[in-house]
């Protein structure tokens, strides 16, 4: 018996690490993959990676800048690992952030009390967004057996229409051009800690986010049963879990964090919901959370794709090599990631059969 | 709104649906054998540069299908490989393949914009026909070539599908993979063959927005309408007939999307743009997805 559960732990550990391992090798690769992109545009390539890295960094904005991104992505990220966990793909995140930052807009809009008040609401607003957003999708999952993969697509898009719908129409800055919400009032704007440090808020909360996931998934009893549930669910559900409360719990806890992104970006970054506003955060989620893997590896694969990020801007600036390359970096790893996985998979069945 | 209004409006649902059933007939074959295509997208969004690219190196807009189409198989390769042989997971393979699609398009945009190359393509139309065909042909030719092609490989695919020995063996590779292995099948070919004949597809839809639509490239210029192909599918319960309704359906949106830009008056544009998503939620709500292949999105492993 102890035996057995030492040899469980062992082979727990064996397959963290080689999924670390691999996804270490994954990103290794893509870089080395974007060092020969470089050199076909016709750039240096050290100095232009190195002008990236450098310019995720180098002036107060940049910084600023860097590390909200991280924020966003962070958040995106377990809005996805944690409802995976249960078995539920979220593919959602990004209509879930726009919703969230929609809803921020609404309540910094409409709503006149202490600033104190209407921040509180605002991000009371944009959690709970995030939440309603994944409701559809999810209802159909439980209700109607809907792959919540096509559904949260489908919600992503409507989403951004509405979106758009809300910041050309009633929503409008009166004095844009464009389609954006007014400006966040200075006294409603989150303000970074310590006071003129140029470190978000949000990254604080993001950061003690991640490490209460982590302890979420890891040593409690929901984080079991979240298991249990995505890994087996005829099985979990025969051994007395609640399954459906399980896996709407991880759902919602998800949707809502991606809402939040929405919120802190909305309120400490860009000020303003507008016509791209958002980025691609909510999707970058998938990539950070898969080659991620757990909490504490979505805070550092979000924090390199925060970097590269911001930093491909200043690279394009300083070297001409488009900025475009970071979708490159940001998919090409899951691929080579996934590719090992299977192969490594494939392996070690062949092995097995002989 | 004369005779003219009525005549352009159902052009201009034809321009805006012909890239959807390509885009939707190459997640179809796919979901039939028993593979969620959400890579289709990104096929689309390469096929669209390729087919500009083809077009305006080569000076004929021909050689832009045909880029496309090279394109398309070498994104069907990537996938076949991917979900059908190792397998790895479709969904997850299919987001970080439009990512990289999304990247290493605009990146070579970039790259070309850069070095001077203009990628204003030459529309595709038919020729003139001459001889005593004229008079038949020159009406006709009001419906652009790739949406003939369109639709009639609809009709081929409706027919290969339902009514034919080879079709029900491939829809019942997307049923039960397992029991097709077992019946002697080669699941994995099958699949391969729908994912390069999906990704295709899903490059001409792509050639279809550039070549027949909007004569030029811009970063990200899919913006989603391989998903729309994607809903289109579900909407239409994975019938090709069906899902040609779905597809003008979801056409006559962005084509009374843009007249109500155009007009500037009414309900906010965005409106109508998000009617094929909130369709097809309602449909799925209504429907269930008890119709879909039940093997979709399951990866086969022999043995």
């Amino acid at each position: 018996m102890r035996l057995a559960r030492a040899g469980d732990r062992l082979r727990r550990l064996v397959t963290t690490r080689t999924s670390i391992t691999l996804a270490g090798v994954s990103l290794l690769l893509s870089l080395l993959a974007m060092w020969v992109c470089v050199y076909v545009a016709g750039a240096d390539p050290y100095h232009a990676l190195t002008a990236m890295f450098r310019g995720a960094f180098q002036s107060r904005w940049a910084l600023t800048s860097t590390l909200s991104e991280w924020v966003a992505i962070t958040l995106s990220g377990l809005a996805v690992l944690i409802p995976y966990r249960a078995g539920f793909f979220n593919v959602g995140g990004q209509g879930q952030l726009e919703m969230g930052g929609l809803a921020a807009a609404v309540v910094i809009i409409y709503f006149d009390a202490a600033p104190a008040l209407v921040m509180a609401a605002a991000l009371a607003a944009c959690v709970l967004a995030g939440a309603v957003t994944v409701g559809l999708p999810l209802l159909l999952r439980l209700g109607r057996g809907a792959s919540e993969v096509t559904t949260t697509i489908m919600v992503n898009f409507a989403a951004l229409r509405l979106m758009y719908a809300m910041i050309t129409g009633p929503l409008q800055d009166p004095g844009a051009w464009y389609g954006t919400t007014p400006i966040v009032p200075s006294a409603l704007r989150l303000q970074s800690f310590p006071a003129g440090s140029g470190i978000p808020v949000g990254l604080f909360v993001a950061v003690g986010l991640a490490v209460g996931a982590w302890w979420l998934l890891n040593s409690t009893v929901f984080g079991l049963h979240l298991r249990a549930v995505g890994g087996n669910r005829p099985a979990a559900a025969a051994a007395g879990i609640p399954a459906e409360r399980v896996l709407i719990k991880a759902v919602l806890l998800g949707a809502a964090l991606a809402g939040l992104a929405g919120g802190f970006q909305y309120l400490g970054h860009t000020f303003r919901v507008a016509e791209g506003w958002s980025k691609t955060w909510g999707l970058v989620g998938i990539p950070v959370a898969l080659l991620g893997g757990s909490p504490l590896g979505v805070l550092l694969v979000g924090f390199l794709f925060a970097v590269l990020e911001t930093g491909s801007r200043s690279m394009q600036a300083l070297t001409g090599v488009p900025a475009a390359l970071v979708f490159m970096f940001q998919g090409l790893p899951v691929i080579i990631y996934l590719a090992l996985g299977a192969g490594l998979r494939r392996m070690g069945k062949a092995a097995d059969s002989k | 709104m004369d005779a003219n209004w009525w005549l352009d409006f159902l052009l201009a649902v034809l321009r805006a649906a012909t890239p959807l059933i390509f885009c939707a007939l190459g997640v179809l074959a796919c979901e039939r054998a028993g593979i969620l295509n959400i890579g289709v997208e990104g096929s689309m969004l390469a096929g669209a540069l390729a087919a500009v690219l083809g077009a305006v190196l080569t000076g004929d807009p021909w050689f832009g299908v045909g880029a496309a189409i090279v394109t398309g198989l070498m994104a069907g390769l990537v996938l076949a490989g991917m979900t059908a042989y190792l397998p790895a997971d479709q969904i997850a393979t299919g987001i970080a393949f439009n990512l990289v699609s999304i990247g290493i398009t605009s990146f070579v945009y970039r790259l070309l914009l850069d070095r001077g190359v203009g990628l204003m393509a030459p529309s595709l139309n038919w020729g003139p026909a001459g001889g005593w065909l004229e008079p038949i042909t020159a009406r006709l030719a009001v419906i652009p070539p790739l949406t003939w092609l369109a639709v009639i490989l609809v009709v081929v695919s409706q027919v290969l599908l339902f009514s034919t020995g080879p079709g029900l063996l491939w829809r019942s590779v997307g049923e039960s993979a397992r029991a097709a292995h077992a019946a002697g099948l080669g699941v994995l070919r099958v699949r391969s063959a729908a994912l390069l004949g999906g990704s295709v597809l899903g490059a001409l839809g792509g050639a279809a927005l550039t070549l027949g639509w909007v004569p030029t490239f811009v970063d990200n210029m899919t913006m989603g309408r391989g998903f729309i192909g994607l809903a289109a599918v579900y909407f239409g319960r994975w019938r090709p007939d069906l899902v040609l309704f779905a597809c003008l359906l979801f056409g006559a949106g962005e084509a009374l999307a843009f007249r109500a830009q155009a007009a500037g008056a009414g309900l906010n544009p965005y409106y109508y743009l998000m009617l094929p998503y909130v369709l097809t939620l309602a449909a799925v709500a209504v429907v269930g997805m008890a119709m879909g292949p039940r093997d979709a999105g399951k990866p086969f492993v022999r043995g």
